[in-house]
């Protein structure tokens, strides 16, 4: 019997080939790009996770109390992991983390040239950090490896780079040395394997804390201010973080001075709550990934199947309806009701069976490619067998709710009635179908219009005004301040090179890096300074950007002690200025007193994402770490002359470079990726939907081939047969675009009041989104519509 | 005697009024005839053949067969019934189109859960009657409209049934393949199957030994 249903499943399906191709195909897709969001959603809540002591694990963050503000900090001072493990025993564990940071490395093994490496995941980290963290030694001892400041861990691909050593012999790098900062040499006492993708530190070395604190004694000791550096504290259990909280409230004064001590406050931050939390941000050189965006893709991954699933479903009952004479042939041969239902579900089986399948492939080879490819972030999503579960556990759902259905539909045909082929049988749930293929429109829509709104947003983000020039600027490192006026001479002989300015960084902040300072009238008290990013530009600056002067004055030098401010209008509008009034006005900002001689138009000094912040420019000589070259037109022929200067000019450190415009689309990664994520699953799900509907317009035609046929001898035209067809969902794709255009304004409004500068939603976004729905399903239609149409009438009447 | 029909009454409700299908129906059918029901389009015929098979219900009257009165029976049991003791000609054939000629003889044998040797047998015997072993892994679109009736006749005797109805089992087929089909019926009731059949043609009605008219759901002797 069982050979019996396979075979003629089997057949059946082979015979409805293209019907069988859409139903396992469209399944396959809504499986697999549900999965791939899942696994991505997994990773992204399971950062930190892996660590043995990660449920125990705290990291202190830091309230900082302003007069209109509170800001949440990731970091805290340095000084304080040692003060807790002195004064809290009850703590299992504190560990002390600064970094990571960027470090020249060199070897000296050669009798020529020394190798030089310029790596940017240094992590300076205490013996306690591998009790805390676990990480897989895979050579050299975890308890002692860095116990001795001038030791060094390496992770395995670093020895390879540095030593040329595999797998076989990491034990041979101990002992060797290293030079940091060409200067100090460091002994490798470990290999450790690199830590794993979902994990917020990042790390290709450690080097020991104690270092870093006898290179670096003024921050290292420094109580007031914030720099790279994070505590992490181990608890026995949960209770005991609330109590110790209210402890280091009461404790903190020991340490801080009166004025710190009212503004700062400490609070304890679940480990693995740290990669989904914006509040704080994550660890330095980490990202975050905000709980509500996974929230939304795992609705879209869930709305995905669920269009996917609608569409089998539907598409097999409209398909099961053409099998009713078999129904009834095999009922009079005496088949039990019981028996057919399980030759339904058998056979419907098997085509999800042949969708699991391939969905475990795809969801193997998509996530590979996202791993290989996506260069926003370094993921490394895997696909485990509790994924495949999943996928199991989904087809078993599929399989009852597409079985069942249609087969309990059928099988209460009486026989007689199927063998007749009576029209009663034909349209027993086609009301069903309906509504299924609305609420799918509306799914669709949802998708097109909201998919329309990011596309717009996003190109708001990427080339919207500024407020300063940032075409084909080069950035580079300048690592010695004596020479920048041999370097910007040199430069400017190539005819390629137009201009050169100095300074701390570009107008808007890229890669983090950006300068805070607080600042008040000198007659007022400290505690009503305000926060302020503090930016260092040479006399070139202005120009080079472009930014434009409202009032007074550009730099005339810079000096060692600086004197002179150029601030943005942001700056002074708390006092009430006009753009001349502030000119000539004395400001104290934490690093000094100057005056305002300038006062420039805003020009987005963060990203647009946020606020334009209040600005100050000094014309100091200090942090002036960074050349600004810009190249003549966008061929960029002078970079490689540039770098021949730049190498003959420093002589010392490795040379790097990055494009201002290319630094500033990284601003957006985030909103990027989402946006390509969204791009790419709302293609997805409205290619399910129009398989979906594809399919069903396939059964609907062929129901109607008599019909047809009956108009055209009547004499109706092709247009008007057309017509008939299209009508029903013109009809439906309204309807839906009614339900769907409130909730997508909804979610796009939410979306859009996180940022500053956004796009103004307007009608004709969501008309837009509703007319190209309308054309993908007409499109989608027509095929069919049109064979039928387009069919010998004589021929559709005569298979009665 | 088989099977006995007392005061059959079937209707419809159309547009408050009852139309009769089947109007006051007597009819007893004693094992080893030859019956042809003839009549008009819409006199009942067809209905008259399914409630005989008990795939149509009928609204009053009494219905035994092999004394066990179907009236007071459950759909479950009726089903039970006719599966054992009725089989099925149709004028469509109604062959299962994804299944060979083979495996359309074999499925009855599948639902009666009989073994897989013995169901060889039986299908090899079958086909050996008809002669038709060369078409046996042939589909049915493959073969002719004659050449289907034949596999339907088997079909329907594969189960051994003691009863055959058949609803116009030539009316899709031309005169010679019709002549066939009409000398096999005949056949197979010298053998001793009963059998019910309806009909058009006079000719075809001849080969019955009882000829039943109806007019308008009500029966005619002649």
């Amino acid at each position: 019997m069982l050979k019996n249903y396979i075979k003629i499943a089997w057949r059946n399906l082979w015979k409805h080939r293209l019907s069988s191709f859409i139903n396992i195909s469209g399944l396959t897709l809504g499986i697999s790009s549900c999965m791939v969001i899942l696994v991505f959603v997994g990773y992204e809540t399971t950062f930190d996770a892996h660590h043995s002591k990660a449920d125990q694990t705290y990291r202190v963050v830091q309230h900082n109390q302003l007069p209109d503000q509170v800001q949440h900090w990731n970091t805290t001072a340095y000084p304080l992991a040692e003060a807790l493990r002195n004064d809290f025993p009850e703590i299992d564990m504190v560990t002390q983390v600064a970094g990571p940071m960027s470090r020249e490395f060199s070897i000296h093994d050669s009798p020529k040239k020394p190798r030089r490496f310029q790596e940017s995941h240094v992590l300076f980290v205490d013996p306690f950090y591998p009790k805390t963290f676990d990480m897989e030694w895979l050579a050299g001892d975890s308890n002692s490896a860095l116990s001795d400041p001038n030791s060094v861990v390496l992770t395995a691909p670093l020895v390879k780079k540095f030593f040329g050593f595999d797998s076989d012999n990491y034990a041979a790098a101990l002992g060797k040395t290293l030079l940091i900062q060409d200067k100090d040499p460091l002994t490798v006492t470990g290999v450790v394997k690199s830590p794993p993708g979902n994990s917020d530190h990042q790390y290709k070395i450690l080097v020991p804390y104690e270092f870093f604190k006898i290179n670096n004694p003024y921050f290292s000791s420094n109580w007031s201010g914030n720099y790279q550096g994070t505590t992490f504290v181990v608890l026995q259990e949960e209770t005991l973080k609330k109590t110790l909280e209210t402890k280091i409230a009461n404790w903190k004064k020991k340490y801080l001075n009166p004025q710190d001590d009212k503004r700062i406050s400490y609070r304890l931050q679940a480990l693995t709550e740290i990669h989904n939390e914006t509040l704080y941000g994550g660890s330095p050189g980490g990202y975050i990934m905000p709980s509500n965006v996974l929230f939304i893709a795992s609705m879209v991954a869930l709305f995905i199947l669920f269009v996917a699933i609608v569409n089998f479903v539907n598409l097999l009952t409209a398909q099961s309806n053409s099998r009713s004479k078999e129904v009834g042939i095999r009922k009079v041969m005496g088949s039990k009701r019981s028996e057919l239902i399980l030759q339904f579900m058998l056979e419907n089986s098997m085509l999800i069976l042949a969708t699991l399948g391939l969905s475990i492939l795809t969801v193997a080879f998509l996530t590979d490619a996202i791993n290989a490819n996506l260069s926003i972030i370094d993921l490394q999503l895997a696909f485990g067998w509790q994924h495949i579960g999943l996928i199991l556990a989904i087809g078993g759902v599929t399989i009852l709710l597409a079985s069942t259905y249609p087969a309990a539909v059928l099988s209460a045909h009486k026989p007689i009635q199927a063998l007749k082929n009576r029209q009663g049988t034909r349209t027993r749930g086609a009301g069903l179908r309906k509504s299924l293929v609305a609420f799918q429109f509306v799914i669709v829509q949802v998708f097109v219009i909201a998919a329309i709104i990011l596309a717009l947003q996003m190109n708001h983000f990427q080339n919207g005004p500024l407020g300063f020039d940032r075409e084909a600027v080069v950035i580079t490192e300048t690592p010695v301040f004596e020479k920048l006026d041999v370097f910007r001479n040199r430069l400017l002989e190539d005819p390629g090179i137009t201009e050169v300015a100095y300074g701390s960084g570009p107008p808007m902040a890229v890669h983090g890096i950006q300068l805070g300072t607080s600042y008040r009238l000198p007659e007022q008290a400290a505690e009503e300074a305000l926060e302020a990013e503090m930016k260092i530009g040479d006399v070139h600056y202005l120009d080079f950007y472009g930014l434009e002067l409202l009032a007074g004055r550009n730099f005339l030098t810079n000096k060692e002690a600086f004197d002179e401010f150029i601030v943005n209008e942001t700056f002074i509008k708390p006092f009430g200025w006009q753009p001349e009034e502030a000119i000539g006005k004395k400001i104290q900002i934490n690093e000094g007193q100057a005056t305002i001689v300038g006062v420039a138009k805003d020009f987005h000094n963060n990203s647009l994402q946020y606020k334009i912040t209040p600005c100050v420019l000094l014309n100091w000589t200090y942090f002036q770490n960074q050349a600004f070259v810009k190249m003549t037109g966008t061929d960029y022929g002078s970079l490689s002359h540039m770098e021949k200067i730049w190498k003959q000019t420093f002589d010392t450190s490795v040379y790097q470079y990055h494009f201002l415009n290319e630094s500033i689309e990284r601003e957006y990664a985030i909103e990027q990726m989402i946006f390509y994520g969204f791009g790419i699953f709302s293609f997805l799900a409205i290619s399910i939907g129009c398989l979906g509907l594809f399919g069903l317009m396939y059964f609907v035609v062929s129901k109607k081939v008599k019909e047809i046929g009956i108009r055209k001898v009547l004499g109706a035209s092709l247009y008007q047969n057309l017509a008939f067809f299209m009508k029903e969902y013109i009809g439906l794709v309204s309807l839906a675009f009614v339900v769907a255009a409130p909730i997508v304004y909804y979610f796009m409004n939410l979306w859009l009041e996180g940022f500053t500068n956004r796009i103004a939603l307007s009608f004709w976004m969501f008309l837009c989104g509703g007319l190209a729905t309308l054309i993908i399903a007409m499109v989608t239609c027509s095929y069919q519509s049109l064979k039928a149409s387009l069919a010998n009438p004589v021929k559709a009447l005569q298979e009665e | 005697m088989l099977l006995q029909l007392n005061n059959i009454f079937k209707w419809v409700q159309q547009g408050g009024q009852r139309v009769f299908l089947l109007k006051d129906i007597n009819l007893e059918v004693e094992e080893g005839e030859f019956i042809s029901v003839m009549g008009p389009s819409g006199s009942g015929k067809s209905t008259l053949l399914n409630v005989i098979g008990m795939l149509d219900n009928f609204d009053e009257g009494e219905y035994n067969f092999l004394d066990e009165p179907v009236h007071t029976l459950k759909e479950k049991h009726r089903a039970e019934l006719y599966k054992q003791y009725i089989g099925f000609v149709f004028q469509a054939y109604h062959l299962i189109d994804e299944l060979t000629v083979y495996e359309n003889l074999e499925m009855p044998l599948l639902y009666k859960k009989m073994g897989g040797s013995e169901r060889k047998a039986m299908v090899a015997d079958m086909l050996d009657r008809f002669n038709i072993v060369g078409k046996k892994d042939l589909f049915p679109t493959q073969l002719s409209g004659g050449q289907q009736q034949l596999v339907g006749v088997a079909r329907a005797l594969i189960t051994k049934p003691k009863l055959i109805l058949a609803d116009e089992p030539t009316g899709n087929l031309n005169s010679k393949q019709g002549e066939e089909i009409m000398e096999l019926f005949k056949q197979l009731n010298d053998q001793g199957v009963t059998i019910i059949q309806v009909t058009h043609s006079e000719k075809n009605a001849a080969y019955g030994s009882r000829i039943i008219h109806l007019l308008d759901g009500r029966k005619e002797e002649r």
